[in-house]
């Protein structure tokens, strides 16, 4: 069983009292294990595997949750209980369930299984290219400059062509052609999606 | 001109942050479960709109810790706004865990940037944008099918019927649902849990043919 936690040990105990588990794996942001809810609940369960995460970064959560089912799987069959910590982590609970296509449940106190969803997957809806072809958009510019300038920052000229076009198609930038140049703007929509679309941070 | 979605719970402060963040706000739209608390934080949010002199509506949602209801719900007015032609942006930091799941989930299936508060500091947390792709187990007669029945949701088909849209032998399709049905999930002990890709109803007793619908989530 791997079960979402916060600072409260009574959102993980219902799940553990109602469901049969073999072992028990506890996803939690790191300030967690310093909690006294932590101690009681590892006085309880003193083999439980502890999985730090970043509990407020939603994509890092979902990695770190299915790289966690990855391993568990190993042993036998999976649930998750998504019943502690905060929203983002159980929400990265719950998508990895609905990914890997295992049992995933709420038990505050009552159980509430949730839909499973086979055979989905979820991957971020804009590519690297066209996140840093985004990330370089700050006013209208000439297409060559912007093709230009991301490729001087590392993408390929064809990737940073490809991006462009993507984001056109996606409505978030517009083409304009005049005076024998074609300028890139941003669109309306552009500035909804500004803060989602940076580059995500690198790792290490 | 943007509309903002919420999920919201016991404190406003998850959603006032989004609703002053937002430009070109045009109105607010959230959804609260029927709580005391919640409805004393609607009436505040309510409150604080009225004080930027922007519209809002509140729904109260029927059963907070059914995830597939409540995004059914969302979804139809998300929708809704879409093709009004709003912009659109979601807090999902309020209310359930449940309704907060069933938020991102809309914002997953349609696109919508989604915005999360801290708990704590009530700073704004930009999520990921993430999209779903649900194909790519299926071969291309499964993905036929399933796609049939998207486009024409608001019409019930027999899986005999349906052989003849398609123009396959009943037998076929008959195996095609079935491998479209193992491809989902299965029912919840509690809760309207509905299959990924299609839901078929139990065989009647009378004898008629059953339904076979895409599930809510395909749709």
């Amino acid at each position: 069983m791997i079960a979402t936690m916060g600072f409260d040990e009574r959102h993980v105990l219902p799940a553990l009292r109602l469901m049969p588990y073999d072992r028990l794996v506890v996803v939690a942001g790191r300030d967690t294990f310093r909690s006294p809810g932590f101690r009681r609940l590892k006085a309880l369960e003193p083999d439980l595997q502890a999985v730090g995460v970043k509990p407020f970064d939603l994509a890092a959560s979902l990695a770190s949750i299915r790289e966690t089912i990855a391993q568990a799987s190993r042993d036998g069959p999976v649930r998750i209980s998504a019943s502690g910590g905060p929203k983002t982590l159980t929400n990265a609970a719950i998508l990895a369930a609905f990914q890997e296509g295992i049992e995933a449940w709420y038990c505050d106190p009552d159980p509430v299984r949730l839909p499973v969803l086979r055979g989905i997957r979820l991957e971020e809806a804009f590519s690297p290219a066209e996140r840093a072809v985004a990330d370089l958009l700050r006013r209208p510019v000439l297409y060559d400059r912007l093709v230009a300038t991301a490729s001087a920052r590392g993408l390929a000229r064809r990737t940073a062509h490809a991006a462009v076009r993507s984001l056109a198609a996606k409505g978030l930038i517009e083409l304009v052609t005049g005076q024998g140049a074609v300028e890139v703007q941003p669109s309306s929509r552009f500035p909804l999606f500004r803060d989602h679309l940076r580059p995500a941070a690198k790792k290490g | 001109m943007t509309v903002l979605f919420g999920t919201l719970g016991w404190r406003p402060q998850s959603l006032v942050p989004t609703i002053r963040s937002t430009e070109n706000l045009e109105r607010v739209q959230f959804y609260h479960s029927d709580h005391v608390k919640s409805r004393d934080a609607r009436s505040k949010v309510i409150e604080f709109c009225r004080s930027l002199g922007v519209p809002a509506s509140a729904a109260e949602v029927t059963d907070a810790y059914d995830l597939l209801q409540v995004a059914s719900q969302i979804r139809g007015d998300v929708r809704k706004e879409r093709a009004a032609g709003a912009e659109l942006r979601f807090n999902i930091a309020g209310g359930t865990r449940l309704m907060s799941s069933a938020a991102l989930l809309v914002c997953i299936l349609e696109g919508i940037p989604a915005t999360y508060v801290h708990d704590e500091t009530y700073r704004e947390i930009p999520l990921p944008l993430l999209r779903i792709t649900y194909g790519e187990g299926l071969t291309p007669r499964q993905r036929e099918v399933l796609a049939f029945l998207v486009k024409n949701r608001e019409k019930d088909f027999t899986e005999t019927a349906l052989a003849r849209a398609l123009g396959v032998h009943k037998a076929t399709m008959n195996h095609h649902l079935r491998e479209l049905e193992e491809k989902g999930g299965h029912r919840a002990p509690r809760g309207p849990e509905r299959r990924a890709t299609l839901d078929r109803e139990a065989r009647p007793r009378d004898g008629t043919a059953r339904r076979v619908t895409a599930c809510p989530i395909g749709r």
